[in-house]
Order: structure tokens, then C-alpha cells, then sequence
């Protein structure tokens, strides 16, 4: 319970909040000597107010957040929360691996790199993953594919539901021999039905579109991926107010991150590279510019080491930088066959 | 708004035949529609043949891996080849006679082509093309777009600075927007063709960036980047590249040595969302491109 709601005068409850003591349970620990001292009142005030504390404590019912102001949250409560968040699979277990588990719900991903790196790929792979169902591990969700760039091919993503069914199969067999488990129910013609997809073909559908996925989503609950592959495409052609299109984008970056929050759900932003003019030389970037590059929360970067497709995390509130390979083979996303190296930490 | 029902297209899309089985063979079938597909080569391998090639073969019927349709060729170097188009059409129509017994036409008629000096003129004449594909009068509708080539609309009217490269690079998003949307609203296949440039090693490292399955692309011994650089890259859904390299093979008959020479051509997967690695070798013969069993 919030402590701003014990009958105290509003000076007490000031001084109360200010020497930080917003939470009932946070009074009730406390001594009243230190509370007094804490809070600048006299030692009755400090005994009044564990009084009333514990006598509220006993009648009302517990309130999990216990915050005084309302909507915020304490940093245990966050912890437990991120902690327990489900992760989609990128079905490559080094890449999951730097990801922390997979891509995170609740938070806006970015991956960008040269064309040809495997960003469609890993978009088609992300909305067959979702949907694998809770007893194998996955978040049983349904996936919205926004394609600006006609880069989507049912038949490749036939082909990568089809395996997964597949692995899904050859689980459950193993689990119904040893022990007894359903069939499998899905088939890959499900998956495809599970994938939303609307195809964008300039910026003013796009955004229209962005705005519309909050009605969407709350129509369709299930969803728990939003892809889209590109975010760049419509946004490089000449905009004669760069002003504008820096400010269209922050409103779009921010529509998504409130979408991540609200649903629960992930969202993953393919982008091009392109070369910046820094200081004289051309350097390889993401595309749309620097102040887009704050509107994500993750962002993972796909390049090309030798021969080997690499990912490298470039930008995260809690993953440490690293790089790990992966291969695109006709299932879908893989571990190379060279995994035996070990994950290359930054 | 609403998505759209995945299963109710069809399971593969639908593909425009190279006319060669085994360069359909490495595409799973030829040439995607509501794509833009790009053919990376150097002068003289065989890309406007491939082109040519692909414009009749989008007549045939569905049923024989064409598209039923008619076809578009935006040229914008000289002079267009019409002669060598009236020679694969004379043995496209032998092959092909019940196509146009009913019809008395032939091949070319389908084939309309259009000569484009500048991408200001490509962007001038889009509403005619936007007409021309929704014309149901045509007796075949509208069905592949070819460009041939891109490079040469945009290499001369730009310089190298910064603000001359940015604005050519938002036109090539432009006009790939653009002829995705038409690829997309009339299902059409658009095939793009670009130049090669000589590899020059620069301080930044960036022009050897890689882009795609090949480390780096080689055409006539020598190392060659495509033309329009990166952005451009990023405009295409799949890049195919040609490449030739003169091949000495002597051969023993008789007693005698003698020592031939023989063009020949390759084509490599660069990149594309559904393909996996592949390459093949082809000929370029009087009837048109055909394949080389490895």
C-alpha cells in the first residue's frame, strides 16, 4: 500500500516521502527512532505513523506494487519481471546465446547489415519461432510481418515452417517414447495462417499502418511479434524536409516501443547499412541517421567475417557485446558448422 | 486494414522461365514476379541476351513456365539490339507455332520497346507505363519489366561529392519504390540490369565491402564491383551475376596440337530471400542462352 494514503497531515507525508519512505512496507521494517531521524519528526509522530502503518497493513489487502506513485514500480519487482520474460528462439543457439535466451518481448530490436546477410531470413525465422507452442518451450503467439520491400516468399517460408514442424516432431517422438506425450497438432500450413502480413508499398501506408497495430493488436491478442522488414525502404527517398522524416520516425520508434510495452510483445526493425560522411571519409552505419539510433532498445548488427555470417550486439540495456556466427541453410537459421569456436566476447 | 491470407497464394510464386533448364534450375524455376531482380554483368557477357531471351519466354502460357504476357524493355543504352531480336524471335516462333496461329502476330509484337536517356525521363514516362499495364486491350497483358541498364541512366549526371551521391541515392530508392509497387499491383517480374566497375582499392576499405554468397566477383580475370555501389544494393530483392572468363584448352587430335579458346559464361546467385548458393555455366548460341551440364 501506498504510504501516501495513512491519515497524516500532508507536512508529515511530505517529509515522509522525501526521506524516501513511499511504501508501507518500507515503514513497517523501520524502527521508530530511525524513522524519526530519517524523516526529520519527532519520535511520537515516527510511533503514530508505525501505528497506523501496521494497522493498515493488517486491514487492507495487499497491493503487489506498493509504490506511491501509481504505475511505478521497484527495481525488484522489474527484476523479477525482465527475468521472467519469454524469449523467442532464433533457432541458432550461438546467437540465442548473446541474445540472452533469444529476442526479448517488451522490448523494440533493431538488426541492420549489407544486403543478402540473412535480415529477411531471420524475420521469417522470428514470426515460424513464435508460434511454437508452450510445451516446447516457446511462446505459442502469432507473429505481424510488415514487408516494405517484397523480400517475403511463401515458399521460403513454407520451407522453414515445414523444418520446424519437423524438429517438433522428432521431439515429440523422443518424448513419446520415454514419456507420454500428445502428438504434435500443427501442421506448417498453420504457421503460415498465424503470420499476419501486410505489404507496404510507400511511407505514408506504412505509417498509417504503424497506427493502426494498436487496434489490431487488441483484436488479436495472440500476437507477439511485430516484424518489419525494412523500416528503411520508403524513408530513403527524397524527403525535402529531413526535419520532418527525423520527426515522423521518432513518432513511429516511439508508437512501437509503446506497442512492445502495452502487449507484451516483441518488436524486431530490419535496417539497411548505408555509408556516412564523417570527418572527411565514408563510414559503414545504419541507416536513418543518428537520432534514430535511440529509439531502439536492442540493436544487433549482421555482417560478414570471411566466409562466416556474424552477429554482433551493438547496442543493449543488459547483454554485454559479443559476436557469434550463424548460417542460413534451406531449414532456416542454424549454428555454423565451426560453433565448436567458442562465442567471441567483446 | 487488413493482412493478407498467406495461404490463399499460391505455395511457390509464380516464375518467368529462362527458356534454359538449367539456369531455371538454379532459380527453382526462373525468374520471381512481384520481385525486382537484378543481372550484374560486364559488357558483352550476355545480359541483354538473357534479357531478350526473357521477353519472349514471357509469352508463353503459364503452363510452360511463361507468363502469358507481353513485355516492356526500357533501354538505355544504344543502339537496342533489333536485329538480334528478330532472330531469337524467328526461332521462338518455330518452337513455338500454336502461340500465334490464331492470332497472326508474332513474337516481336509483343515485345514494346522504349528507349529512356535519363532517370528524370524514367520518372516522366511512369504514369504512361502505370496505363499501359492496366490496358486490357493489349491481346497479352503486361507482364515483365526489363530495365537494361540502370547504370547507364545515373553514371553521367553526378558528381562524386557527398550531396550529388545522396541525392542520386535517394532516386534509386525512388525508383525502386516505384516499380515495386507496379511489380506488386499487377504481379509483374522486373528485371534490372547493372554494369560492373574495376575494383580500385580505396583508404576506407568500404569498396571491398562484401555483398552476398561471393567473397568478391571476377569477370575476364580481373576483380569488378557492381556499379551504383551500396544503396543500390539495397534497392534490389535478388542480384544475379554473369561473368565471363576466357578459357584455353588445348586438345590433341591426330598428332596435331592446337590450342582453342572458348567465352565461357557463368552465372552466379550474389543474393536473393529464397535461394540457396548456386551457380551454373551457360552459352550464348544462335538460338539463345543454353545451359552447360558441369
Amino acid at each position: 500500500m501506498e504510504a501516501w494514503r495513512l491519515p497524516l497531515s500532508s507536512s508529515i507525508r511530505g517529509k515522509l516521502i522525501s526521506a524516501g519512505y513511499t511504501s508501507l512496507s518500507s515503514i513497517s521494517s523501520v524502527s521508530s527512532s530511525d524513522l524519526a531521524r530519517d524523516a526529520n519528526i519527532t519520535e511520537d509522530e515516527a510511533f503514530e505513523i508505525l501505528k497506523l502503518a501496521n494497522q493498515s497493513s493488517g486491514s487492507s489487502s495487499y497491493n503487489g506494487s506498493g509504490s506511491l506513485i501509481n504505475g511505478a514500480k521497484n527495481a525488484w519487482d522489474m527484476l523479477h519481471e525482465e527475468e521472467s520474460l519469454p524469449r523467442i528462439t532464433t533457432s541458432c543457439s550461438d546467437l540465442d546465446n548473446i541474445l540472452g535466451g533469444g529476442i526479448s518481448c517488451r522490448d523494440v530490436t533493431e538488426i541492420g547489415g549489407v544486403p543478402g546477410i540473412g535480415k529477411t531470413q531471420i524475420g521469417i525465422q522470428l514470426s515460424v519461432n513464435v508460434q511454437i507452442p508452450r510445451e516446447f518451450g516457446g511462446l505459442g503467439g502469432k507473429a505481424i510481418y510488415i514487408d516494405t520491400e517484397g523480400s517475403f516468399m511463401v515458399e521460403r517460408a513454407l520451407q522453414i515452417a515445414e523444418a520446424c514442424v519437423e524438429d517438433m516432431e522428432e521431439y515429440t517422438g523422443y518424448m513419446h517414447k520415454h514419456f507420454k506425450a500428445n502428438q504434435l497438432q500443427m501442421k506448417p500450413k498453420d504457421i503460415l495462417e498465424n503470420i499476419f502480413y501486410f505489404r507496404v508499398c510507400s511511407y505514408t501506408e506504412q505509417i498509417a499502418l504503424v497506427n493502426h497495430l494498436d487496434k489490431f493488436i487488441s483484436e488479436n491478442k495472440d500476437v507477439k511479434v511485430v516484424i518489419v522488414d525494412s523500416i528503411t525502404f520508403h524513408f530513403r527517398q527524397d524527403f525535402d524536409d529531413l526535419v520532418q522524416r527525423t520527426r515522423v520516425l521518432s513518432e513511429m520508434a516511439l508508437k512501437f516501443m509503446k506497442l512492445a510495452k502495452k502487449f507484451s510483445l516483441a518488436v524486431v526493425l530490419l535496417n539497411q547499412v548505408t555509408t556516412k560522411y564523417t570527418e572527411g571519409s565514408f563510414q559503414l552505419a545504419l541507416a536513418l541517421g543518428d537520432s534514430w539510433s535511440h529509439s531502439c532498445t536492442n540493436r544487433v548488427i549482421l555482417y560478414w567475417n570471411g566466409d562466416e555470417r556474424y552477429a554482433y550486439i551493438d547496442k543493449s540495456p543488459s547483454l554485454p557485446s559479443a559476436s557469434a556466427s550463424y548460417t542460413v541453410t534451406s531449414r532456416g537459421l542454424r549454428n555454423s558448422s565451426s560453433s565448436s569456436k567458442r562465442v567471441k566476447m567483446m | 486494414m487488413k493482412p493478407e491470407n498467406l495461404l490463399r497464394r499460391p505455395q511457390t510464386n509464380r516464375k518467368l522461365t529462362t527458356g534454359c533448364e538449367i539456369l531455371d534450375g538454379c532459380l527453382r524455376g526462373g525468374i520471381p514476379c512481384d520481385s525486382l531482380t537484378e543481372i550484374v554483368a560486364e559488357s558483352g557477357c550476355g545480359k541483354t541476351q538473357l534479357c531478350l531471351q526473357l521477353s519472349l519466354c514471357a509469352q508463353l502460357p503459364i503452363s510452360l513456365g511463361g507468363l502469358n504476357g507481353s513485355s516492356l524493355y526500357l533501354h538505355s543504352e544504344f543502339p537496342f539490339p533489333f536485329r538480334r531480336l528478330h532472330q531469337l524471335s524467328r526461332s521462338f516462333h518455330q518452337s513455338n507455332p500454336s502461340l500465334y496461329s490464331n492470332h497472326n502476330d508474332n513474337p516481336c509484337d509483343h515485345v514494346f520497346v522504349q528507349n529512356v536517356h535519363s532517370v528524370d525521363h524514367l520518372f516522366d514516362i511512369m504514369p504512361r507505363i502505370n496505363g499501359f499495364v492496366g490496358d486490357s486491350r493489349n491481346r497479352l497483358p503486361l507482364k515483365l519489366i526489363v530495365l537494361d541498364s540502370v547504370a547507364a541512366l545515373f553514371r553521367s549526371e553526378f558528381d562524386n561529392t557527398p550531396a550529388d551521391l545522396r541525392k542520386r541515392s535517394s532516386l534509386f530508392f525512388k525508383l525502386s519504390g516505384k516499380l515495386k509497387q507496379l511489380a506488386n499491383k499487377f504481379g509483374l517480374a522486373v528485371v534490372i540490369t547493372n554494369q560492373v566497375t574495376d575494383f580500385v582499392e580505396t583508404s576506407d576499405g568500404l569498396s571491398g565491402l562484401r555483398i552476398g554468397n561471393l567473397r568478391y566477383l571476377c569477370s575476364s580475370g580481373r576483380r569488378v564491383v557492381p556499379a551504383l555501389g551500396l544503396a543500390w544494393a539495397n534497392c534490389v530483392n535478388s542480384r544475379f551475376f554473369i561473368s565471363r572468363s576466357d578459357e584455353r584448352s588445348e586438345n590433341d587430335e591426330s598428332g596435331s596440337s592446337y590450342v582453342s579458346r572458348r567465352a565461357q559464361r557463368r552465372f552466379d546467385i550474389v543474393f536473393s530471400p529464397y535461394l540457396p548458393v548456386a551457380s551454373c555455366e551457360f552459352m550464348i548460341t544462335r538460338e539463345g542462352i543454353c545451359g552447360v551440364q558441369a
